[in-house]
């Protein structure tokens, strides 16, 4: 018997999505087995996990908030690796994003109308700096921007304690390394009985298709297209690769700002050391998963989203330990990964 | 699936149950068996008493069901830590044993931005009419959740904020510090004393504070020099933090980190090299990790707390409208911490000797060995008119400025805010 990979030479559409839906039905019945393992029914595991997670309004709006953030890193990450711009910074510019808006918010004496917007404004201006840098070193002097991106990350959370322990620490807060709450003005509304952020929300929106005309219907978009493809060919060919890596990376740094104005307006209503509970690592996943296509991505999002209230459901629910979560969201993501190679490749059994 | 419930008592009830109905359905078959011998109007108020039995049962049942507690508790870290997610955990499983009517749910790991969600499924799904969120994280979120179910309890770790359904508790180790500080200044050969910090909170700033006054008592010369992790569990950073304070000269060390890494790295260091780095274990027992090195530490039992307002709760002195002022800051006096590195052992057995044979001038004491010096301070602190605190003025920090003024006792609110140092700290209070 003989194993043999094939590359396939046209994928339709359908045979993506089946194999998408294959892979995770293959990680539900993987898991089960884990779940079998440690002594719970599956089929009560998981119709309790579902029902918690998608039969209710609570588990639903929960899903929305979490995707806020995700999504709007995803966005930004679609856009970057769809030229191989590899940026795993988005936590750190989510960080930069939150503490720009935080300045507004709490040290800018901006008329209160504008707050808001401004904060908006800022936080992705505060993403899109933070970005620069790198972008910067990749560009001009071949600085490989996987490390940047993820050593930035930790110069920003350092900023952060500096920031919490040291001028920002707040006045009403006993000395502890937070800041003041935000005013009134400087939050963002929800949707009433929910943490949804309205606002936000219909930001991730209107950018996602932003970004899809922008990939799908500019020259632009057709030119990071191209050095996604063959960085070298269309180099050769007269695209200015130096600046759309900087663009791209810099709008991508910006998006994550945006999620962490969310974070800090819509949630928190102040900054705090864990603003972030690492969205913008998770927010990886759904880029790829997605494709780099922006509405795909935003569904991933919703996907993976679940994937965490879902955990927090089992935690609460079947008493299952952290442990166990993460593994059980660990082989849902690789079984879902490790699909990709299989969108691309025929397996073909020969029996001889 | 009965593995993975956590609700032991919700078992054992049902055991208590089963047990009350067999034993019911014994009787019952014993008089329906006898039924033959026995004459007909025995027969009736048998079967009277019977049934009057069976409705007893069901109202006791019922009244137990209805008087329950149901406290969940949320935690920031794994159970499975070695600091302050395993001794709310011990504690909640004491107070799970302790009463009957209590039913206990506990979450790990759960971050500030999910805590609101978990908080709402549980009182939805488990039904819990007590809510306990263990870290200075999920103050806002406590705030919030106690505002959107004004019918459930709430009582929050750490922080600061109260609401008419919503208590504060801490238990607080600065008097251990002391002790602990006083042992260090009188063990140290160099005058060199190192204190590694999780975060520069006014908790920790508070214990460094106090270890620093304990040095001083015994040694002015001594200084204790900061590190900071910025960070509340990083073994690799403690670690490194110990070398780099002992490459300074350092030779004894207290810290503020939810793991064992220091007394591994001391133990090491004796073992290896034969050096000694007096150190003290912080927060659960950690002697073991280090029998040649570790002098002391502090010990935390949150059990007593738990009990206390689980208790009040039962009895209805604590409700869901009476909680505004209702903070615990439990100490010695209170039994919610204790001196040592393992509980019931104040002070490691190998180091009393070199405590018993060091002498300092007490104003009042007179000349007292450094041991008896620390028992009598920890008879004061633990007693119930609290005779001794560290932080009695005159008490100066790093300028020269005396911040708590000649015999003046320092209030809650001083040492809950506390962000200056003592002036033999040597280190930024800011990070």
């Amino acid at each position: 018997m003989r194993v043999k990979l094939e590359k396939r030479v046209q994928i339709s559409k359908y045979e993506i999505i089946a194999v998408r839906i294959a892979s995770i039905v293959l990680a539900l019945l993987s898991i089960g087995l884990l779940f079998i393992v440690s002594g719970i029914d599956p089929f009560y595991a998981y119709s309790v996990i579902l029902s918690g997670v998608f039969g209710s309004t609570f588990g639903i709006s929960e899903v929305i908030v979490k995707s806020i953030p995700i999504g709007l890193c995803s966005l930004g990450l679609s856009l970057a690796y769809t030229a191989k711009v590899w940026n795993i910074g988005s936590d750190g510019q989510l960080i930069m994003g939150a503490i720009f808006a935080t300045w507004v918010a709490l040290f800018s004496n901006f008329p209160q109308v504008l707050i808001l917007p401004s904060m908006f404004l800022a936080g992705f201006i505060g993403g899109l700096v933070w970005a620069t840098v790198p972008a910067f070193l990749k560009s001009k002097y071949n600085v490989n921007e996987v490390i940047v991106t993820l050593m930035m990350n930790y110069i920003s959370l350092n900023l952060l304690d500096y920031l919490l322990s040291g001028p920002w620490r707040g006045h009403g807060v006993f000395n502890y390394p937070i800041t003041d709450e935000f005013p009134k003005f400087a939050r963002l509304p929800s949707i009433p009985g929910t943490r949804i952020h309205y606002p936000t929300l219909i930001l991730l929106i209107l950018l996602t298709f932003l970004i899809l005309f922008v990939m799908n219907r500019t020259k632009f978009g057709l030119e990071i297209k191209a050095m996604g493809d063959n960085l070298e060919a269309a180099r050769i060919s007269g695209i200015d690769t130096f600046k759309n890596s900087l663009i791209v990376m810099m709008i991508s740094g910006g998006l994550a700002g945006i999620a962490g104005v969310g974070e800090a307006a819509g949630i928190q209503y102040r900054l705090i050391r864990n603003i972030s509970p690492g969205y913008g690592y998770s927010a990886i996943i759904p880029a790829w998963i997605g494709g780099f296509n922006p509405v795909v991505v935003l569904v991933a999002s919703l996907f993976v989203s679940a994937l965490f209230v879902g955990g927090n459901i089992a935690k609460v629910s079947l008493g299952l330990s952290y442990g166990l979560i993460n593994v059980f969201n660990g082989v849902i993501l690789i079984f879902l990964i490790s699909s990709e190679y299989l969108v691309g490749y025929r397996v073909r059994i020969e029996w001889t | 699936m009965s593995g993975k419930i956590k609700s032991k008592k919700g078992y054992s009830r049902l055991t208590v149950a089963l047990a009350a109905g067999v034993i019911i359905a014994l009787i019952a078959g014993y008089i329906l068996g006898s039924l033959g011998k026995v004459p007909e109007s025995n027969y009736y108020s048998l079967q009277q008493q019977y049934q009057n039995l069976t409705a007893l049962v069901q109202n006791l049942t019922a009244s137990v069901q209805a008087q329950k507690i149901r406290a969940a508790f949320i935690y920031v870290g794994p159970v499975g830590d070695y600091g302050w997610t395993n001794a709310h955990d011990v504690a909640r499983r004491y107070v799970q044993n302790l009463f009957p009517w209590l039913e206990t749910f506990y979450v790990e790991s759960v971050s500030a931005a999910d805590a609101p969600a978990v908080i709402d499924s549980l009182i939805a799904q488990k039904k819990v009419n007590v809510v306990f969120t263990t870290s200075f994280d999920f103050m806002d979120a406590t705030v919030e959740e106690a505002k959107k179910h004004p019918d459930v309890i709430f009582f929050h770790c750490s922080g600061y904020k109260r609401d008419k359904n919503l208590g504060t508790y801490f238990a607080e180790l600065y008097q251990l510090y002391y002790l602990n500080g006083l042992m260090a200044g009188a063990l140290t050969k160099t005058n060199k004393i190192g204190y590694v910090g999780a975060y520069p909170t006014p908790e920790v700033i508070r214990h460094i504070n106090a270890f620093a006054l304990g040095v001083k008592a015994v040694n002015p010369n001594a200084k204790v020099y900061v590190r900071w992790l910025m960070a509340w569990y990083n073994p690799d950073g403690a670690r490194q933090a110990a070398q780099a304070l002992v490459s300074e000269g350092v030779d004894a060390i207290a810290y503020t980190e939810d793991s064992p890494a220091i007394i591994q790295f001391a133990e090491e260091q004796y073992k290896t090299t034969g050096k000694m780095i007096y150190v003290f274990s912080h927060y659960s027992p950690m002697y073991d990790y280090g029998p040649d090195v570790v002098v002391s530490g502090e010990l935390v039992n949150w059990g007593v707390i738990y009990e206390d307002i689980l208790m009040k709760i039962k009895e209805g002195v604590y409700n869901n409208t009476n909680l505004q002022n209702v903070d615990y800051w439990w100490m010695l006096k209170e039994g919610a911490v204790e001196l040592g590195a393992k509980f019931g052992m104040p002070i490691n057995p190998k180091f009393v000797n070199a405590l018993k044979g060091k002498f300092v001038q007490d104003p009042t004491l007179g000349n007292i060995s450094i041991y008896d010096l620390i028992f009598v301070r920890l008879n004061q602190m633990s007693e119930e008119t609290v005779t001794f605190d560290p932080f009695t003025g005159p008490i100066k920090a790093q300028n020269g400025t005396v911040m708590i003024p000649t015999g003046v006792r320092a209030g809650h609110d001083t040492l809950w805010s506390l962000n200056w140092f003592v002036d033999n700290v040597v280190g930024s209070p800011t990070g």
